[in-house]
């Protein structure tokens, strides 16, 4: 009786395996057909499921189209994602091994500031960021004063600048070095040790794994990241990311007889994305057990 | 002789509290810059009757009129009461589907492959995931479901234009784009769990359903905290699918209708289509209490079994 | 890792410096245009000849012209036209000159953004552009720009479809085309239209507002009161224009998900659509064109009327060549070439398919204005009544919008629509005139 009961259970599982093996495989897979298809095909009653000739012109025609500049809407995305998630690393690391391993009067009110500000909706922050940046001294043709030209706005730190401490990078260099034993740094303190050499020496090589976590889920995020890029590209277009390029061309073709190059290009804008964490994801897993949410 | 020690302990004191700020130095020149004085600039703005068009000098105060336009607007409270069906859905479903998930493959074989496939959509961007959806999956004419649903003798259902179920059928997209960071949180959990105590209810004789209820489903309560209050602050600000998915595929516009329009649009469209600063930025104000009151509440609730906080 | 860091900081202080404003020596003009694809690139056949030249094909000419100048084209997506010019003059970086809908012409003129022609080329434009258009151009009582682009709207049909269910001419009356969509509607066995009898344009607020004005005009109802101090869409005649669009569901003639831009693909048999849409009906249908399409006025109920609309050129307030922008479009817009055309006229009618508003250029297209396609609606141009350019009117098209999409889901009825988007326009009214 009792392996019967294990059988039924075994076949459910199975069975629902296959339900979200095909939930989740399903879109993908219309995708990649979709964008090999022509035209014809991507309307037609009932569904093409597969192209009857593939059609890989889709994806030369996209990369060689002159108004779609699929090449700089990658550079950009790549330049803007790397910076920033260079940069938070840094900020979150510096921040986290303050709120972890130093005592000083103040510390727990700025973790917790640091804990409410994930709170604030973006949409409060959208308006007077904008003007600050472009009242930036010194960039794009600002004087000291921030007067005179168009500031961070006419450049990568435009999207970029914004974005450059992560409140989540915070929380959660703070819960990973939380774990590292004290004796570590106090042994290295009695030692005379200073403590940027400790955070250099000590503790960032045993944050390894956190880094990579935050580094993937930084990356991601800022590579897929759309609101702002958008109101920052609307006035300078050849700062124009992928997801915000992908959605011109969306409002550009998607009326138009060449909807399957969309697709191609759509294909093209997941890889990137895919790829690394296709290759960083057994870190990415471990990064997450070891930080301690949980 | 005395003073010595208390005299070098204090400066040691000094000379910590000087370490410490120096490495939050960044964090509070970035959070002086790109947040207390934006939302001072906020606060102003949203008292004032402003276009953008003119400089921010040259509008006009009006006090507390804009909070107060915000609820005579019938289209703000349909926002309010549909990010709330949105948050509450996308991470309560989302949650109870991923947690059946990472119970499933916790202890599969190829547990990676598994994990690529229910986390390929959360790397994907959700313009694609828009794109795939809009022009694939919900297509009204030759679309997947669609298509599937004819198979079975069944009527076909306009997925993102029948204002019933449009803001459900978007919902479901952003589960299914969402799903694979809470599976792997989850699994994290799961890992967590230290085998003495499933030993033990096996001794005792529990079913598997009782060993879920009375072991696992404790022990995850951290991680379900955890997981709602990340999940629901970034839920009453999601924008991105729908608008883009709009009420038809492809046009944002559409993404005003009443069925489907989130607060996060709503503040779009009220900023950069209609040229009401004021009245956005009071309704991200309005946004935010929300959020804050949401956070409090799910806390309050989860804590009282017993749920440390972050430490 | 001291080294990673090391290079980490580095890479950012660079990147945070690295500006990109470069000084240009020339006067750098920047052009800003809802048109996009072919209309700015041209039109090339399939050896990759140049078959009829876009606007980025004039502006190098014009550079030819006058080497010292540097225009850069812009091209920006209708629905975020307004957000990016709004975007771009907080950025300090406006373009220069912009094409844009008469319709946001009194937010822009009351808040100074835009600016009048030099009184040379108003003096133009009141004497060389049909009525209608010069209309449209006028802001607050001031012609502000030079008419680029009138579009108005007609009946577009698939003769095939109608021919094949036995019909000799296409709908006459409203309720003639009501019957018609649904006997031309196809459904497959489960109920799901596979082509649909008509089609509503949707997506922008215009694409539903104008098909709409034209019936609400038909039915003699009005929009706005003429002081712009109330909306009118709720009398009689409002909801009467209303529950004519809704017929077209109640008897399956169209639904909604019925899309237009399915027609080229043959899967709709009727839309009302605008003029510009001539040139993706071509490549859309390639040789099936002369066969497939027929035009014809909107049918009507009681009188042949069509909703217009203008877009004209004009230069920003702030732009720091204002001289060199007009003078730019002075050449593109209003000076003749051999043909006794204008640039801009040829580009209208050989490129983008639309109608222009300068008569010269309207008499002398004979060959491509009395097309299948344009003819009709150059015809219908004497039955259309301009929208009305006020305030906030992006914000209160919106609205209308908006309620209009909620009749046709079923959410609410025709009256309630209607209701509720007087009582909401009067307030914004309110706050205005």
């Amino acid at each position: 009786m009792n392996r019967t009961r294990n059988k039924v259970s075994l076949i459910l599982n199975y069975f629902l395996l296959a339900l979200i093996a095909s939930a989740m495989f399903l879109p993908f897979f219309w995708l990649v057909s979709a964008s090999l298809q022509t035209y014809e095909e991507i309307i037609s009653i009932p569904l093409t499921w597969l192209p009857s000739s593939p059609q890989w012109s889709n994806y030369w025609e996209v990369l060689t189209s002159p108004n779609v500049k699929l090449g700089l809407y990658f550079k950009n995305s790549f330049i803007v994602s790397t910076v920033i998630t260079a940069s938070v690393l840094l900020t979150s690391s510096m921040a986290g091994y303050a709120l972890a391993k130093l005592r000083f009067p103040g510390r727990d009110l700025f973790f917790t500031f640091t804990l409410s500000t994930m709170m604030f909706p973006t949409f409060i922050f959208l308006i007077p960021v904008y003007y600050i940046l472009r009242r930036f001294p010194f960039l794009g043709g600002n004087n000291f004063l921030g007067q005179g030209g168009s500031g961070a706005l006419s450049s990568h730190a435009g999207l970029i600048l914004p974005f450059v401490v992560s409140a989540w990078g915070i929380f959660l260099m703070r819960q990973f070095m939380m774990t590292i034993p004290d004796d570590f740094v106090d042994a290295a303190r009695i030692d005379g040790a200073s403590e940027f050499r400790i955070f250099t020496t000590i503790i960032a090589p045993l944050v390894k794994p956190a880094f990579v976590t935050l580094g993937i889920f930084q990356f991601i995020g800022s590579w897929n990241s759309f609101l702002w890029p958008l109101i920052v590209t609307t006035s300078a277009q050849h700062l124009m990311t992928l997801p915000v390029g992908l959605r011109m061309m969306v409002t550009a073709y998607s009326t138009t007889t060449v909807q399957n190059r969309l697709f191609a290009a759509t294909v093209l804008g997941i890889i990137p994305t895919i790829v690394i964490f296709l290759a960083l994801q057994r870190h990415y897993v471990k990064g997450i057990t070891l930080s301690g949410i949980k | 002789m005395s003073g010595l020690p208390s005299e070098s302990s204090r400066r040691r004191s000094v000379q910590r509290t000087v370490t410490g700020y120096l490495f939050l130095s960044p964090a509070i020149v970035f959070y002086l810059i790109f947040l207390i004085i934006p939302v001072g600039m906020s606060v102003y703005i949203s008292f004032r009757k402003w276009n953008m068009l003119v400089p921010l000098s040259s509008s006009t105060f009006i006090g507390l009129k804009n909070y107060q336009d915000l609820f005579r607007d019938e289209l703000f409270l349909c926002a309010v009461k549909n990010t709330l069906i949105w948050a509450i859905g996308t991470v309560f479903l989302g949650m109870l589907i991923a947690l059946v998930i990472a119970l499933l493959i916790l202890n599969i074989r190829w547990a990676p492959f598994w994990r690529f496939l229910v986390f390929a959509p959360v790397v994907t961007p959700l313009v694609a995931v828009a794109r795939i959806w809009g022009s694939g999956i919900y297509k009204t004419s030759g679309g997947m479901l669609n298509s599937i649903l004819a198979m079975w003798q069944l009527p076909p259902q306009h997925w993102l234009a029948d204002s019933r179920i449009a803001l459900f059928s978007i919902m479901s997209v952003a589960i299914w784009a969402s799903i694979g960071s809470t599976v792997i949180v989850f699994t994290a959990g799961l890992k967590g769990i230290p085998d003495e105590y499933y030993q033990a209810a096996k001794i005792d004789g529990a079913s598997p359903w009782h060993e879920f209820r009375h072991v696992t489903l404790p022990l995850l309560r951290p991680t379900i905290l955890f997981l709602s209050v990340t999940g629901l602050i970034g839920a009453w600000q999601a924008f991105d699918l729908v608008f883009q998915m709009g009420a038809g595929g492809t046009q944002s516009g559409v993404s005003a209708v009443k069925a489907i329009i989130l607060l996060n649009v709503y503040l779009y469209q009220t900023a950069f289509q209609n040229l009401r600063m004021g009245r956005a930025t009071a309704g991200a104000f309005v946004l935010f209490l929300i959020i804050l009151c949401f956070t409090f509440v799910v806390l309050r609730v989860l804590r009282e079994g017993g749920v440390e906080s972050y430490e | 890792m001291k080294r990673a860091l090391t290079i980490a900081l580095c890479l950012l202080v660079v990147m945070v410096l690295a500006t990109g404003g470069t000084q240009a020596a020339k006067t750098r003009l920047v052009l800003q245009t809802h048109w996009s694809d072919f209309q700015l690139e041209g039109v090339v056949d399939e050896n990759g000849k140049l078959v009829s030249k876009g606007l980025r094909q004039y502006v190098e000419e014009y550079m030819k012209l006058k080497p010292d100048v540097e225009i850069e084209l812009q091209s920006v997506p209708m629905e975020e036209y307004l957000q990016k010019i709004l975007v771009s003059r907080s950025a300090g970086v406006s373009p220069d000159i912009y094409i844009i809908r008469s319709l946001w012409g009194v937010q822009l003129e009351d808040s100074g953004i835009i600016e009048s022609p030099p009184p040379a080329l108003i003096e133009d434009v009141k004497k060389n552009y049909v009525p209608a258009a010069v209309e449209g151009a006028t802001i607050n009582g001031k012609i502000m720009g030079i008419p680029v682009e009138v579009g108005n709207y007609c009946l577009v049909y698939n003769k095939a479809h109608l021919a094949e269910k036995g019909y000799k001419a296409p709908p006459n009356t409203w309720d003639e085309m009501v019957d018609m969509a649904s006997k031309l509607t196809v459904r497959d066995k489960t109920g799901a239209i596979t082509r649909y009898g008509f089609s509503f344009l949707a997506g922008w607020d215009s694409a539903v507002v104008h098909p709409f004005l034209g019936l609400l005009w038909d039915m003699g109802g009005e929009y706005l009161s003429p002081d712009y101090k109330k909306s009118l869409l709720n009398s009689p005649e409002g909801i009467k224009a209303l529950e004519a669009e809704l017929e077209l569901f109640r008897t399956g003639g169209t639904d909604i998900s019925g899309s237009v831009w399915e027609f080229p693909q043959q899967k709709v048999s009727m839309i009302i659509m605008a003029s510009w849409y001539e040139n993706s009906l071509k490549q859309g249908l390639g040789a099936d064109y002369e066969k497939v399409v027929g035009v014809a006025p909107i049918p009507k109920v009681n009188k042949n009327i069509n909703a217009m609309y203008t877009f004209f050129a004009t230069v920003d307030s702030g732009s720091r060549h204002k001289k060199e922008a007009w003078d730019f479009l002075a050449w593109f817009t209003a000076e003749e070439t051999a043909n006794k055309t204008t640039r801009l006229g040829d580009l209208m009618v050989e490129t983008i398919g639309s109608v222009p508003a300068r008569k010269t250029d309207l008499e002398n297209h004979p060959k491509d204005l009395q097309d299948l396609y344009t003819k009709t609606f150059i015809d219908e141009l004497k039955n259309a009544k301009h929208e009305p350019n006020m305030a906030q009117a992006a914000e209160i098209n919106t609205i209308l919008m908006q309620e209009i999409v909620e009749a046709w889901h079923g959410s609410k009825t025709a009256k309630q629509a209607l209701d509720d988007a007087t009582k909401k326009i009067n307030a914004i009214l309110a706050e205005y005139y």
